[in-house]
C-alpha cells in the first residue's frame, strides 16, 4: 500500500464514530500566538527614560515549521553622561554637532541631554523540524535607529537524544553593525573644541562585526526538573568606541581639568577633555547555567551566567524567579544580582603630563575610557510580575522592577565619583492565540 | 478490559472524585459487555453466529461498523475486523508453531471486510466469518469515558485503559501529565512525555510472537494474505486529538511494517517508534 496521508479522514471518521465537532487541536495548529508589550523604563535624576512597546507573533507552519516574527520600537529620551567626571569648578562642552555649547555647574555629573533617539528592530526565526529529532532554526535582525543601523544573522542546529531527555544544540551568529554618529565620528584621544571650532572628526561613520559561537546542553533531571548550560565564544571587530563619551585630562598640580599649553582654550580652542579611545578587537567567553525546577505548583527558576572578556571585564550574574499559584492567577517575585569588574582600560580621567602631554596633547596610553558601564559595578534588581490567564488563551500580566546600580570608581577625589543609578521598569503584556 | 485500567484526577473534591470513578468504570463495563467477542449475550455474538442471515445493529454498533469499514478503505484492506478467525491458526506463544501454507490458504476464505454486506444498519456475514471490534474497543472506551467525565467536570482527567490514554482537559497553571512509556523488554518506563492534553495510544507485540529458523513473526497478520506482517516495529505510540484516532495510527502504523516510520511522517502525527 502506498503511503497516503490519511490524517483528516481519520480526524472526521472519529469524529463521526465520537459525535463530536472537529477537536480544538485540530484548528488550533494554524493559529499566531501574538503578544503585546509595552515597557517604560526611567532612571532618576532626569537621565534616560525608554518607551518600548513590542509585538511578537509566531504560528506553525504545517510539516514540522515555524515562524515568529518581533518588532520593537524603543523610544530614548533624557540625558546620558558624557564621561567627563563632576569637578569643583562648573566646566562647557561642545554638543556632538559642534554648534553648541552647555556649561554644567560645579559638583555636578556631566550629562549631554542632546541624546534622544527612536530605535526599530525586527526579527524572524524559522525553525525547521530536519527529522523526528532534529531542527534547525534560522534567523535574521534588522535595527535601525537615528544613528546606528545592525544587520544580524545566526543559525542553530539541535537534536534530542536519550528519548529526547537531553538536547544538544549548536549555533552560530553574525551581525554586521554601522554607526554614523550624530556630528560624525570623533578622532581617538583628540580634544574636544570649542563650539564652532575645528572639530577633530575622521569620518561620517564606522563599522564592526560581531561574530559568535555556542555550544550548549538541555537535560530533563527529573519529571519536575530541567537544566541548561551554554558555552559561547564571540568576538567583536571593528569600532568600538562610544562615540559622545570623552575623558577628562587632569592637571594633577590643581586637581581641576587642564587649563596651561595645549589645553589652553583661549588661544587652541581645545577643551580639556579628549575622545575615549577602547580596542577593536574584544573576545568573550559566556557560560551560562539554568534551572527550571517544578514544585507542586510554583515553579523555580534559577540561572547564573559567567562573562569574561579580554578587556578583562568578569561579570556573574545570578537571577531566580519564584512563580508562585494563586487561585486564579500568579505572583512572580524576581530578584537578580549582578557584579562586574572594571575594563583594564577603565580610568576616572587622564592626568596631565604623565598621560597627555602638556604641549602636544599626545596621549601615551594605548586605550582610556571613563564610561561607567566598564567600571566595576553591582546592580540589584528586585521585581515582582503579576498574570492572570484570562482564558484558555490569553493572558495579561505586568510587571514592576526597581535596579539600583552602585559603581565603584576606585579612590577618586570628594564630588567627583560617578552617581549611582536608580531605575525602575514597568511592563504590561498580554498574549493571546489568535 | 483484559488489562490495567486508572483514572488520575486532579480536582478538589472527594465526592466528586468518587462520582467520576463510578462513570467511567460503568461506562468501562457497559462497552466491553456490549462489544466483547468472549461472550454470548452481546451483539458481536448474534453477528458472528447468524450464519448468511443479516443483523440489525443499534446505533453506536452501527457507528463502530461504519468506523471499522472507513478503516478499511483507509488502509486498503489492512485494517480488517473480520481477521481474527487467523488467530485460530497462529498462537503467538513464543514457541516456533508456524502453520503450514494451506491451513492459511483455506481460511483466508473467511476473511475479508469486502464480503461483508453492510448496508442500512444491517449487518451480513458468509457463513464462517466473524467480526472482532477488539482493534478498536479499548480506545473507543477510554473516548466514551472522556466524554462522561467532560459532562461532570472541567477539570482534567486522565485516563489509561492498559497502556491507551486520553485527558479529559489540560491541567491547571500549564500543569502536565507525566506519562510513561514501557518499551519491549525492558522492565522500566524509560520515556517520560509531558501530556498537556489529548490522547496517547500504544500498539506493540509485547512479547507474543514466533521465533523459527531465525525468522521472528510478529503478531501482526497481514488479513490479505494470511500471514504475519514482516519487520513489524515491536512498539508504536502515537499522541493524537483522541485516543481513538491514536490508536488507529498506532495500529496503522504496525501494518506498514517497515514502513511505519515514513506511514507516521507522512501523517504528521507525534510518534515513537522501537
Amino acid at each position: 500500500m502506498q503511503l497516503k496521508d490519511i490524517k483528516t479522514q481519520m480526524s472526521l471518521a472519529t469524529c463521526t464514530l465520537l459525535q463530536i465537532a472537529v477537536p480544538a487541536a485540530q484548528a488550533e495548529e494554524n493559529e499566531w500566538d501574538v503578544e503585546t508589550a509595552i515597557l517604560f523604563y526611567n532612571e532618576d535624576d532626569s537621565r534616560v527614560s525608554a518607551v518600548e512597546p513590542a509585538i511578537y507573533a509566531g504560528r506553525e507552519l504545517g510539516d514540522d515549521q515555524r515562524i515568529d516574527l518581533r518588532l520593537v520600537v524603543d523610544v530614548l529620551t533624557g540625558a546620558t553622561p558624557n564621561g567627563a567626571h563632576a569637578s569643583s569648578v562648573a566646566q562647557t562642552f561642545t554638543t556632538p554637532s559642534g554648534k553648541d555649547s552647555y556649561t554644567v555647574k560645579a559638583g555636578e555629573t556631566p550629562l549631554d541631554d542632546t541624546f534622544q533617539d527612536t530605535r526599530v528592530s525586527f526579527g524572524a526565526d524559522w525553525l525547521i523540524g530536519l527529522d523526528r529529532l532534529s531542527r534547525l532554526t534560522l534567523g535574521g535582525n534588522l535595527s535601525k535607529e537615528y544613528d546606528y543601523q545592525s544587520l544580524g544573522l545566526s543559525a542553530t542546529y539541535a537534536r534530542d537524544f536519550n528519548d529526547r531527555n537531553t538536547t544538544l544544540s549548536a549555533s552560530v551568529g553574525f551581525s554586521s553593525d554601522t554607526i554614523e554618529a550624530e556630528g560624525d565620528i570623533p578622532t581617538e584621544f583628540q580634544p574636544m573644541v570649542v563650539e564652532g571650532g575645528s572639530r577633530n572628526r575622521e569620518g561620517a561613520d564606522d563599522d564592526k562585526t560581531i561574530t559568535d559561537f555556542m555550544i550548549g546542553v538541555t537535560q530533563v533531571i527529573s519529571r519536575n526538573t530541567i537544566m541548561q548550560l551554554n558555552l559561547s565564544l564571540g568576538n567583536t571587530d571593528g569600532y568600538q568606541n562610544d562615540p559622545f563619551k570623552i575623558v577628562t585630562v587632569v592637571d594633577p598640580a590643581t586637581g581641576l581639568p587642564a587649563t596651561g599649553a595645549f589645553f589652553n582654550t583661549a588661544t587652541t580652542g581645545n577643551l580639556p577633555y579628549v575622545y575615549e579611545k577602547r580596542p577593536d578587537t574584544r573576545d568573550r567567553t559566556v557560560l551560562y547555567f539554568k534551572t527550571v525546577h517544578h514544585l507542586d505548583e510554583d515553579v523555580i527558576n534559577f540561572s547564573y551566567r559567567y562573562y569574561n572578556d579580554d578587556w578583562e571585564i568578569t561579570s556573574h550574574t545570578f537571577d531566580l524567579k519564584y512563580r508562585y499559584e494563586l487561585e486564579d492567577s500568579y505572583l512572580q517575585p524576581h530578584v537578580r544580582f549582578y557584579t562586574q569588574d572594571a575594563a583594564e582600560f577603565y580610568t576616572h580621567n587622564l592626568a596631565l603630563d604623565s598621560d597627555v602631554d602638556a604641549t602636544s596633547g599626545a596621549v601615551s596610553l594605548d586605550y582610556a575610557s571613563n564610561d561607567y558601564r566598564l567600571a566595576e559595578s553591582e546592580t540589584v534588581t528586585i521585581g515582582l510580575k503579576y498574570g492572570v490567564p484570562l482564558s484558555n488563551n490569553s493572558e495579561f500580566s505586568v510587571r514592576g522592577e526597581f535596579i539600583s546600580q552602585t559603581v565603584d570608581d576606585g579612590s577618586v577625589p570628594d564630588g567627583e565619583e560617578t552617581p549611582d543609578l536608580d531605575a525602575i521598569i514597568l511592563q504590561v503584556n498580554y498574549s493571546l492565540l489568535w | 478490559m483484559a488489562s490495567p485500567c486508572e483514572v488520575l484526577m486532579e480536582v478538589d473534591n472527594e465526592k466528586l472524585a468518587w462520582q467520576l470513578l463510578d462513570v467511567v468504570a460503568r461506562e468501562a463495563a457497559r462497552i466491553e459487555a456490549k462489544f466483547s467477542r468472549y461472550r454470548d449475550d452481546n451483539i458481536i455474538h448474534k453477528i458472528n453466529t447468524a450464519a448468511d442471515k443479516p443483523v440489525e445493529v443499534d446505533d453506536e454498533t452501527a457507528r463502530l461498523l461504519d468506523f471499522a469499514d472507513q478503516l478499511f478503505q483507509m488502509s486498503d484492506g489492512l485494517f480488517d475486523i473480520t481477521s481474527g478467525v487467523l488467530r485460530q491458526l497462529w498462537r503467538f506463544d513464543g514457541s516456533d508453531r508456524i502453520p503450514d501454507k494451506e491451513a492459511v490458504e483455506n481460511i483466508l476464505d473467511r476473511v475479508g471486510w469486502q464480503k461483508a454486506d453492510w448496508q442500512n444498519n444491517q449487518l451480513r456475514l458468509d457463513k464462517g466469518m466473524e467480526i472482532d471490534l477488539g482493534g478498536i474497543g479499548k480506545e473507543y472506551a477510554v473516548d466514551r469515558c472522556i466524554q462522561k467525565v467532560g459532562e461532570l467536570t472541567d477539570q482534567s482527567v486522565l485516563i489509561n485503559f492498559g497502556g491507551d490514554l486520553a485527558t479529559s482537559c489540560p491541567r491547571r497553571h500549564g500543569k502536565f501529565w507525566s506519562v510513561g512509556r514501557l518499551i519491549t523488554g525492558r522492565d522500566q518506563a524509560v520515556a517520560l512525555f509531558q501530556l498537556f492534553k489529548g490522547a496517547i495510544a500504544t500498539s506493540g507485540d509485547a512479547n507474543r510472537y514466533l521465533l523459527k529458523d531465525g525468522v521472528r513473526y510478529s503478531h501482526v497478520l497481514n488479513p490479505k494474505t494470511g500471514w504475519p506482517i514482516v519487520d513489524a516495529a515491536h512498539t508504536v505510540s502515537v499522541a493524537a486529538n483522541t485516543c481513538t484516532e491514536a490508536g488507529m495510527f498506532s495500529t496503522l502504523a504496525m501494518l506498514q511494517g517497515s514502513q511505519a516510520k515514513a506511514f507516521l511522517g507522512v501523517q504528521g502525527v507525534e510518534h515513537w517508534i522501537d
